[in-house]
């Protein structure tokens, strides 16, 4: 987090975090496409010929809140491919909050707990404690066939320490959910941490409407 | 200035708060000069801290008219002053000029940012309907018509199309801003990344090496430990031959048949043994380097003479024939002649061994020449030379050595196939020795082998320098 009290700005970092071709990039995509142009800035992208992310990409958003405190999140996915760990550590760098995206299919089950695996390995060796970073788990690609049943991802919730999401990101269906989720879970994290209500008299219950409400109309047309 | 210099906790946070430092100025100049080009109408962009970075524009000939009077001059000089120092707000500013023209100041901004402004203008709005009584009433020495002409030769535009224009160029320099920072992230990251895979790869390097000294050492205990038991194994040994010897001679009293038969079998495995053991002891010698070679010119036909008077009782018994043959004009090798003939030996013994009765085993010897390596890759054919060699071949009509097995038949104690070994006896130390004795002899050794054929070894070492 990033504090600048002379422009009355708070920027966090929130991290899209998984295994390659999980759907990182098209999460950022979709959250460009359905959000306000108000709160959304350009998409910049670092990709190779081939659509693949090279460093990682970035979108930032923009909340005015009810306090004249300006919130921004800048947005970053990490390159999924096993050989940029290097950049994937220098991403993830002083973030705020890890959205971790899971691929849906079973063939993707090893993928995604080596990813994960992968995450906790990078949190550590940036100095960061696993457990107390705030990841919520978005299992994406739900319309493809052989996936976890909806059962089957329940169950997983009820016993998981993170909040599980469902999306089909090519469609923008929960990344919506799962932006929200995510800035819920870091915000609270962070209230804990540096008392943000009594610094900032922002009220986290009702800062998190506040920055539902910059994406309401477009995200309620496209049923995500 | 970016917030985070690269080695900060985090390089990305960074955020553009002057556009100078992603835009050059020579960029913005040259939009600014193809607009002007365009549309004709003045360009000037100025940073978030009020500095100039591009000014594109032609005096206006009411401009210069005006300049010519002192209460022209002071009057222009003030509405430029003003124009430049409007700092708008969200939306574009239109400031007029007394002299009936306008400037438009349009914020410039980035990830909802200020980082600077441009002015359009002057121009007059299409909607003017002539000169306005400020710009005639202007005091000093001036021709109102010559106003009124200038004013009709200023370029005029429409108000929503001064709206569209300087949209389009906001896009363009915002544009030009959001490309400039993607480079400056990407180089950064660029930057950081290879930093990061150094840092990375030296760690690994340093443990690497760490585990490779390590394993120097217990190698070289091992070999050690090896020649140190090999020569306290064979003291006990030769008392025991000794003695089983004396035994056998009748020194303490005549033995019957079956006495005699038991001490040959003693006898016969203690020379096993005392073999076995003499190998373990090269081997610990060669691998701790401490082989003392005394190298001489050795004729190769007397070699492989006395190698094949060797061998042949031990080829009869298993019913394979022995060749020798040695080209006329091969020369003498350069090497230690009891060494020379173990090697020899061993391969011939070898090569017996693994050879069906009715096959045939072929000691040869044949000029060769040897390359002098030189630095290996580029230019490598201008460096390397050769001297003149010595082939010894060992070739038998033998079982054969798989192609995969061929690479491991030096290693110490390797067995091509566990239940062969056994069945043909040894420990797999011969060829580990061989190799070790021609590498201390400069020379190079070569198999070549097919499955159920036979096998060629060939030695190829350092002719002796007067036979060259």
């Amino acid at each position: 987090m990033q504090v600048d009290f002379a422009a009355k700005e708070l920027t966090l970092k929130l991290v899209y975090y998984g295994p390659a071709l999980s759907g990182k990039t098209t999460n950022l995509r979709a959250i460009h496409w359905l959000g306000t142009s108000k709160a959304c800035g350009e998409l910049m992208t670092l990709e190779t010929k081939n659509d693949r992310t090279l460093f990682f990409d970035m979108l930032p958003i923009t909340v005015d809140s009810e306090s004249d405190l300006k919130v921004r999140f800048k947005l970053f996915t990490v390159p999924g491919q096993v050989m940029h760990d290097a950049t994937r550590r220098l991403v993830l760098q002083a973030a705020d909050g890890v959205a971790f995206i899971a691929d849906s299919q079973r063939s993707e089950a090893d993928a995604n707990r080596e990813s994960f695996l992968n995450l906790k390995r990078n949190l550590e060796e940036s100095g960061m404690d696993p457990r107390r970073m705030p990841i919520i788990i978005q299992f994406n690609k739900r319309d493809l066939a052989d996936v976890r049943s909806d059962e089957e991802l329940a169950a997983l919730a009820s016993k998981s320490r993170e909040p599980i999401y469902r999306a089909v990101a090519t469609r923008g269906f929960g990344v919506m959910q799962t932006l929200i989720g995510l800035i819920r879970e870091s915000w609270n994290n962070l209230e804990e941490q540096h008392h943000l209500e009594e610094r900032f008299g922002l009220e986290p219950t009702r800062f998190i409407h506040e920055v539902e409400a910059n994406f309401r109309h477009r995200s309620r047309r496209t049923g995500g | 200035m970016m917030r985070d210099e690269i080695s900060g906790a985090d390089i990305l946070l960074g955020d553009v708060h002057r556009l100078e430092d992603v835009v050059s100025h020579d960029s913005i100049t040259r939009v600014a000069k193809s607009f002007f080009g365009l549309f004709g109408l003045p360009i000037r962009v100025i940073s978030g801290e009020g500095d100039l970075l591009a000014d594109v524009h032609r005096d206006q000939p009411l401009c210069s008219y005006l300049n010519t009077s002192n209460d022209g001059a002071a009057k222009c000089g003030a509405t430029v002053a003003t124009v430049r120092d409007l700092e708008p707000k969200s939306d574009a500013i239109v400031h007029p000029c007394f002299s009936g023209a306008v400037y438009r100041v349009v914020p410039l901004d980035y990830q909802r940012r200020r980082i600077g402004r441009f002015i359009m203008g002057p121009y007059v709005p299409s909607s003017s309907n002539g000169p306005p009584a400020t710009l005639l009433s202007v005091a000093g020495d001036v021709d109102p018509t010559r106003l009124r002409d200038h004013y009709m030769q200023m370029p005029r535009v429409r108000a929503d199309i001064a709206d569209q224009l300087c949209e389009h160029l906001k896009g363009v320099i915002e544009l030009l801003v959001f490309s400039g920072h993607r480079a400056l992230l990407a180089s950064t990251m660029q930057v950081a990344s290879a930093r990061e895979n150094y840092r990375e790869l030296a760690e690994k390097n340093e443990a690497l090496q760490e585990s490779y000294e390590e394993l120097k050492q217990l190698d070289k205990l091992k070999s050690t430990f090896l020649a140190t038991v090999s020569h306290e194994l064979r003291t006990p040994l030769t008392s025991i031959i000794g003695y089983a010897e004396m035994l056998e001679s009748g020194a303490a009293g005549v033995l019957n048949d079956g006495q005699t038969e038991y001490l040959q079998t003693i006898r016969g495995k203690a020379d096993e043994l005392l073999g076995l053991v003499s190998s373990l002891l090269d081997l610990g010698r060669l691998e701790a380097e401490n082989l003392e070679l005394e190298k001489e010119a050795v004729d190769p036909r007397s070699l492989l003479a006395g190698v094949a008077s060797t061998i042949v009782p031990f080829a009869n018994r298993r019913g394979v024939t022995l060749e020798v043959s040695v080209a006329d004009t091969t020369p003498r090798v350069w090497g230690d002649p009891i060494r020379l003939r173990q090697i020899v030996v061993n391969l011939a013994d070898n090569a017996v061994k693994f050879t069906e009765a009715g096959g045939t085993v072929t000691l040869a010897a044949r000029p060769s020449e040897l390359e002098v390596s030189g630095p290996s890759g580029l230019g490598a054919s201008l460096f390397a030379d050769t001297r003149p060699a010595v082939v010894l071949e060992v070739r038998d009509t033998g079982i054969g050595i798989a192609e995969d097995q061929v690479a491991h038949v030096f290693d110490a104690f390797y067995q091509v196939d566990g239940g062969t070994t056994r069945s043909h006896g040894g420990a797999g130390l011969g060829l580990s020795i061989v190799k070790q004795l021609v590498d201390g002899h400069e020379g190079t050794i070569e198999v070549t082998s097919k499955l159920g054929e036979g096998t060629l070894v060939s030695v190829t070492l350092p002719a002796a320098d007067d036979d060259g």
